[in-house]
């Protein structure tokens, strides 16, 4: 293909970038992703906590939620990517998955406290 | 009958700089039947005529109008205004991650190259003159629905995050593409197409941002687990990775007739090798965005890495220096103590230290001789053996060394350097607490 005319063009748009309405209308799978970066910072740092601080519920209940967030999104992940779980349920699927966490971590919560 | 304000995009490519949003306010008779793409053809006709954007079909067939709005991906001619949210003003802007051409006009000429890179078209496997029968029930006809329908709109690139941060990434469409001629049977070019097509499905991180825009309602995100499942199949039904020579003998021709040759590099950033003039900005960023990822990749890196060993090191010899919480341990009953005799008593308690519990048994020997009451350590100053009352010589023995203390704990003999430890102790009634830790 041939271009006649040499022209500047403005640099790529990004996600985000002058884009009014974008945070609100992020979908729930972006923040599945998201969530999951942010809860596996949130481990490194509370664990460090956990370590200095032992005996601190108040570190271990942040622990506790952060690796529960960080193990239901991967499950997620995992169930999606061998199609135990189909694609078209990965809505349901977040919710699903990130209330059955808080479960299993309350049930380990009442039973250590 | 309403009146909306819409927000529009600019960039003037004779002007340059970033671009900025323009508001026109146009009144809208019925928004149930009025597309956005009405709107942009209103407002080119009544109010600016050098408004740019881009369509052709005007019933979603074509796939040119794809623009953001609204803050999502869509077709201008599929999005009506009574869709959005009512009385709100509604922005319109340019597909992300594709150089602006003018105000909503992208070079999709990037979208296209990652299209050829993963062999978009279809190989016969041999020169059968019966037409291969695929019955509309079977599973791979089933696994192929409507996937077929892509109208390279372009929309789930520009939602796709991932389309930004890993630059050889091909994107949903192609990969969508891809798998609907890796699945099916008849398709000759199977070998190279996964081979391509998987480099590049390691970049998706199941954000479903393509599948959420998707007018055609086509999951890119399910393409790629497909691919990636198809993938697994295939390595484990062939423990070789090397094509089979016929193959090795076939692709590279009938790739080179449509495709660039397997060699070709992946388009720099979002501009193709064929437009080096126009979009140079894009260029430069990319190098200096590579250069500060890298860093930030590093410093990420290197911090996990500190506190992570930290913690180690922490849990390894944090313990034996952390010093054990003081506490009162109950010894016995006053009462119970024989007075004018030194009695040995168990003492038990749970020692913690950092996070780890341990329960101790010590014997104390608690000296009701004098006025007041003495609770000796039975460990002996010298190394630690058990000392004890000998109430014949009525000294303190340690069997160890021959260390020899009298009633008051003072060294009488032996190598001890002091006197017999004692425990500060409380009396609670009658009820006799000693502090350990
Ligand atoms: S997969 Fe959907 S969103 Fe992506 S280019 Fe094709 S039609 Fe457009
Ligand atoms: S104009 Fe053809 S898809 Fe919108």
């Amino acid at each position: 293909m041939e271009r006649n005319v040499s022209i500047e063009c403005r640099k790529p748009l990004q996600w985000g970038e002058l884009d009014p309405g974008r945070r609100e209308n992020t979908k729930i799978g972006m923040w599945a992703w998201l969530w999951q970066r942010i809860s596996a910072l949130a481990i490194i740092v509370f664990l460090a906590l956990h370590m200095t601080l032992t005996y601190k519920p108040f570190v271990q209940l942040l622990l506790l939620l952060a690796v529960a967030f960080h193990a239901t999104l991967g499950l997620r992940v995992i169930l999606l990517d061998f199609n135990l779980v189909d694609v078209k349920y990965q809505r349901a699927l977040v919710w699903g998955l990130a209330g059955l966490g808080l479960v299993v971590m309350g049930i380990i919560w009442f039973s250590t406290y | 009958m309403s009146i909306r304000t819409v927000r529009i995009f600019r960039y003037d490519p004779e002007k340059g700089g970033s671009g900025h949003f323009d508001a026109f306010s146009l009144q809208i008779e019925n928004e149930t039947t009025t597309t956005i793409l009405d709107v942009l053809l209103r407002l080119q006709r009544e109010q600016d005529p050098s408004l740019a954007f881009r369509y052709a079909c005007r019933v979603n067939m074509c796939g040119s109008c794809g623009m953001v709005i609204n803050g999502v991906e869509g077709l201008a001619c599929k999005t009506n205004v009574s869709q959005l949210p009512p009385g709100k003003e509604i922005t319109i802007r340019p597909l992300n991650h594709f150089p602006v051409v003018k105000d909503l006009v992208v070079d999709m000429e990037a979208f296209f190259k990652k299209f050829e890179e993963t062999l978009p078209f279809f190989e016969p496997k041999g020169a059968d003159a019966e037409p291969a029968q695929i019955r509309p029930d079977s599973r791979e006809r089933l696994d192929i629905g409507l996937s077929t329908e892509c109208i390279a709109c372009g929309c789930c690139v520009s939602s796709c995050t991932m389309c930004r941060h890993h630059e050889g990434y091909a994107g949903p469409a192609a990969l969508n593409r891809a798998f609907t001629l890796l699945a099916d049977s008849r398709d000759a070019l199977f070998e190279p197409r996964l081979e391509r097509a998987l480099a590049s499905c390691y970049s998706c991180r199941t954000e479903f941002n393509c599948t959420e825009v998707c007018p055609k309602n086509i999951s890119g995100t399910r393409a790629i687990k497909y691919i990636q499942r198809l993938a697994l199949k295939h390595a484990r039904s062939e423990p070789k990775p090397a094509p089979s020579p016929r193959e090795h003998e076939a692709a590279p021709p009938t790739a080179a007739r449509h495709a660039p040759p397997a060699t070709a590099q992946p388009a720099p950033g979002a501009c193709g090798q064929a437009a080096p003039e126009a979009c140079r900005h894009a260029a430069s960023a990319v190098d200096r965005r590579t250069f500060l990822r890298q860093v930030g990749v590093g410093v990420i890196g290197l911090g996990t890495a500190l506190v992570l060993g930290g913690i180690a090191t922490g849990v390894a010899v944090g313990p034996t220096l952390a010093k054990s919480q003081k506490q009162w341990a109950p010894l016995g009953k006053l009462s119970e103590i024989p007075k004018g005799e030194i009695t040995t008593l168990m003492l038990r308690y749970e020692l913690k230290t950092g996070p780890y519990v341990q329960p101790v048994a010590a014997p104390v020997l608690v000296s009701r001789l004098g006025e007041s009451l003495v609770c000796f350590k039975s460990s002996c100053t010298h190394l630690g053996c058990i000392v004890r009352w000998d109430a014949l010589s009525g000294r303190f023995l340690c069997a160890c060394h021959g260390g020899t203390f009298d009633r008051d704990g003072n060294v009488v003999a032996g190598p001890p350097p002091r006197p017999l430890d004692r425990y500060a102790f409380r009396l609670e009634g009658d009820q006799l607490f000693v502090e350990v830790g």
